[in-house]
């Protein structure tokens, strides 16, 4: 039974890539849209021709590369074979233990401990670990943490949360864009009350940050649950991963300096805004420790 | 005339999916078959690099441990032994006598303190802890593989296609490996 809802979930991953790329696609060119009218009305639709191409290339840009695109943001450096051969063995040996490539492995600078993993499919992925994580964890919750991310691997996951991360980010960008356009709109298309389109715009420009943003909170917490149990079944033991997220839960600051749009693809959410239940990208750490430990 | 127009189509239709179930169930017998094979091809893998190891090894230790001749032949001989291995079967045995007389050099290397300093033999005993620890990954997935094709050949509906398939055997634990190690001074 565990094995078809593993399928299950890699199929469902599959096909919410597609879907959130036609979102944002979709999404975008209705912001463009309204940049445009605003900016530069006569050409409106060339505008808008031209951002979809660019956004068409982008997004496939951000699938085929977002991996490095991830890499560059946190400053990852590719793990030494000789310095990190402890790491390189651990991610070797539970890639073996789920059956697929053994992925690139990443270090980045850092005094917390965290990891994640990106790319797009097995075949291409990669495992970042911090050296906080290298410092303070003993062998088998070092093992805990990288099943973890062998797991988001497996299961395609990382397709998904990568695209998001990249997708997410533009999103961002351009509604801000949008906002600031306002200032520069010709004054008789503001006059003649093209009210209407800019209300919509101005709306899409403040809620398409948050939804995005909701969106990747929702779709990762559940995810991280599924990622713990993975990590228990290819490490066989829970106990390990629950005191790593012990360790975590006792050092990290949540300082990390990693931007918001990429947060949910860590371990434990890099910058624990603790602001809002609501946008929490991670599940909280007491009960992920709470149920690795009944497992 | 309709009517046996709708029957015809009907038992079309029955064959067709009697097929498709068919070809669903021997394709998923072959699936599963072959991964064990490729699961087997990891263990075989991990077994050769830890054989890789012991000349290295050998190179390393022979300076240090000039009173321990012994231990080092049995490496040198459980490695032989591992390399000539032919089927499954030896290959396992090997495997275990070469990981315990592996274990008897680290474990005589406790008294050596300038050979455990040495970055050299440092470097091989990770190198070594990362193999053993591959070694058990790769037989669980092995053994994974293998009780997902067994559930497969002998439950219904997939033992009617399994044609006369018997369960593939697990892979033990030898006893060798699971005796503590004896040191003999």
């Amino acid at each position: 039974m565990q094995k078809i809802s593993f399928f299950d979930q890699i199929a469902k991953n599959k096909r919410n890539s597609i879907f959130l790329i036609i979102f944002v696609v979709a999404l975008v060119a209705a912001l463009v849209y309204v940049i445009v009218r605003l900016l530069f009305p006569q050409f409106a639709l060339v505008f808008l021709a031209f951002a979809l191409v660019i956004m068409i290339s982008h997004a496939s840009v951000s699938y085929r590369y977002g991996d490095q695109i991830v890499l560059k943001a946190t400053g990852a450096k590719p793990a030494d074979p000789v310095q990190h051969a402890y790491l390189i063995n651990t991610v070797e040996g539970l890639s073996i233990a789920a059956g697929i490539p053994t992925p690139k492995v990443y270090v980045v600078e850092s005094e917390e401990i965290n990891a994640f993993a990106c790319g797009k499919d097995p075949k291409h992925a990669s495992i970042t670990v911090t050296t906080g994580a290298l410092k303070n964890l003993n062998r088998t919750e070092l093992e805990g943490v990288v099943g973890h991310e062998m797991s988001h691997i497996a299961n395609y996951d990382i397709r998904f949360m990568t695209l998001v991360a990249v997708l997410v980010g533009l999103i961002a960008i351009l509604s801000y864009m949008l906002l600031r356009s306002y200032r520069f709109a010709k004054q008789d298309e503001k006059g003649k009350g093209a009210g209407l389109l800019i209300a919509v715009g101005f709306l899409l420009a403040i809620f398409a940050p948050i939804a995005s943003r909701l969106v990747q909170a929702m779709i990762s917490r559940r995810r991280e649950y599924a990622a713990d149990a993975g990590s228990a079944q290819l490490t066989r033991y829970p106990e390990g991963l629950a005191s790593a997220l012990e360790k975590i839960k006792k050092i990290n600051q949540g300082k990390m300096k990693v931007s918001e749009s990429i947060s949910h693809l860590f371990i434990s959410d890099p910058n624990r805004s603790a602001l809002d239940e609501l946008f929490a990208t991670h599940p909280p750490l007491d009960e992920r420790i709470k149920i690795l430990k009944a497992m | 005339m309709e009517m046996i127009g709708w029957i015809a189509l009907a038992i079309v239709g029955i064959v067709v999916l009697i097929v498709l179930i068919c070809i669903y169930f021997i394709n998923r017998i072959r699936i599963l078959s072959n991964r064990i094979d490729n699961a087997w091809s990891q263990i075989d893998v991990q077994l050769k690099k830890r054989a890789d190891l012991v000349p290295n090894l050998v190179e390393t230790v022979k300076g240090y441990m000039k009173h321990e001749q012994k231990a080092i032949d049995m490496v040198t001989k459980a490695r032989e032994r591992m390399l000539s291995a032919g089927d499954k079967k030896e290959k396992i045995a090997a495997g275990a006598g070469l990981a315990a007389a592996l274990k008897t050099i680290f474990a005589l290397a406790e008294n050596y303190p300038n050979l455990k300093a040495s970055d050299n033999f440092k470097m091989l005993q990770e190198q070594l802890d990362g193999i053993e620890s591959k070694v058990a990954y790769a037989r669980q997935y092995y053994n994974d593989s293998v009780l997902s094709y067994n559930n497969l050949i002998t439950t219904i509906p997939g033992r009617w296609f399994a044609g006369g398939r018997t369960p593939h055997p697990y892979f033990e634990i030898a006893e060798a490996e699971r005796a503590p190690v004896k040191v003999s001074f």
